[in-house]
């Protein structure tokens, strides 16, 4: 698995407030603000917070959120994926998917558990149940 | 995704899931009941037993208590999968709600409900039609039973000139290929450190065919 292959590509990536990549508790977490954006390929031991524009493929080790508001036209793998905004892609959730009520998801999804509230919308394959795991984890 | 209502009720007009009567009737399937085949249902249906095969309500449809649907599920209004509920089946609705710990998997469509969704209409690109050649009667007069060519043959299709079919677009350019980003400078690779020249290389031994074969040698 190449980490290298994550590509700095953005236009502009930040980190919205000081906490950009800020450890806390000691889980790592990348941060991003709602004028932030993304392009590329980003591989991270950590969690990710998602909000302005993402577009590629995340590897994350912990949880992924997508903010209210943001867009989102990536492929997810992480272990914990909560969605306000807008996701288009395959999402590969190792445990626990959550659509909120504003989220708007399309694409294919891999999950063990799923939870979607009333009020998001989701077109897309869904399938549920053990993920067979990469043999490599990284 | 087609009505699955029966012919018996094809009678009836609009859908009353909007209109006041039977906008609140609702059936339930209880936890010993048991359904094969195709249900089609005006109003809301809360299903706690076991379901084998298509649901369509004007309603809501609710999967709780241990329900369990196998099979398709069209609702005008919400679908909820209780966290007891079991769903394995595509899935065409306008609200969905899935609970923590329910079971779900199928392909969802979401959307604003119209009649017959109309299909996309597919462009057919008509195909450059293959000019057949023209059998070539002097290679087959040169067998030498081929006495009547025309006739073993019959290559009637071909001898007649075929219409140049619609000239081969030229295939356009394509547009604006995103420039070629610089690729990096790749870090200098470390010299090579030149191999030490082997001394009198040793003829190779010949195997002992007794060893069985190692598995993982160490270098």
């Amino acid at each position: 698995m190449d980490v290298q292959e994550a590509v700095a590509e953005s236009t502009h990536v930040a980190s919205a407030d000081d906490n950009g990549d800020a450890k806390r508790d000691g889980q790592r977490k990348f941060t991003m603000g709602p004028n932030d954006s993304l392009e590329g390929k980003l591989v991270y031991d950590g969690s990710v917070h998602i909000d302005g524009h993402v577009e590629g493929e995340f590897r994350v080790t912990g949880n992924l959120d997508v903010a209210t508001g943001a867009t989102a036209r990536i492929s997810i793998e992480a272990a914990n994926v909560t969605v306000k905004g807008n996701v288009e892609g395959a999402v590969n959730v190792k445990d626990k998917l959550t659509l909120g009520k504003n989220a708007r998801l399309s694409g294919d999804i891999v999950v063990r558990r799923l939870q979607i509230e009333d009020g998001a919308s989701l077109n897309g394959h869904v399938r549920m149940g053990d993920i067979e795991q990469h043999p490599s984890g990284g | 995704m087609s009505s699955t209502r029966p012919a018996a009720r094809a009678g009836t007009s609009a859908p009353a899931g909007n209109g006041s009567d039977g906008a609140n009737r609702s059936l339930e399937l209880g936890p010993r009941d048991r359904l094969v085949g195709q249900l089609y249902v005006e109003g809301n249906l809360r299903v706690v037993g076991t379901v084998e095969g298509g649901l369509e309500v004007t309603g809501s449809v609710e999967i709780d208590e241990g329900g369990k649907v196998t099979g398709p599920v069209t609702a005008r209004d919400r679908l909820i999968v209780g966290r007891a509920g079991s769903l394995k089946g595509d899935v065409r609705v306008a609200r969905l709600v899935v609970q923590d710990g329910a079971t779900f998997s199928g392909n969802v469509s979401m959307g604003k409900f119209v009649e017959a969704p109309p299909k996309p209409v597919e462009v057919v690109e008509s195909e450059p039609v293959k000019v057949i050649e023209p059998v070539k009667v002097a290679e087959v007069a040169r067998a030498p039973e081929a006495a009547k060519p025309a006739e073993l043959f019959n290559p009637a299709p071909a001898a007649q000139p075929v219409k140049p079919v619609q000239p081969v677009k030229p295939v356009q350019p394509l547009k604006s290929v995103q420039p070629v980003k610089p690729v990096q400078p790749v870090t200098p690779v470390r010299p090579v450190k030149p191999v030490q020249a082997v001394k009198s290389a040793q003829p190779a031994r010949p195997q002992q065919p007794n060893k069985p074969p190692q598995k993982g040698k160490r270098r």
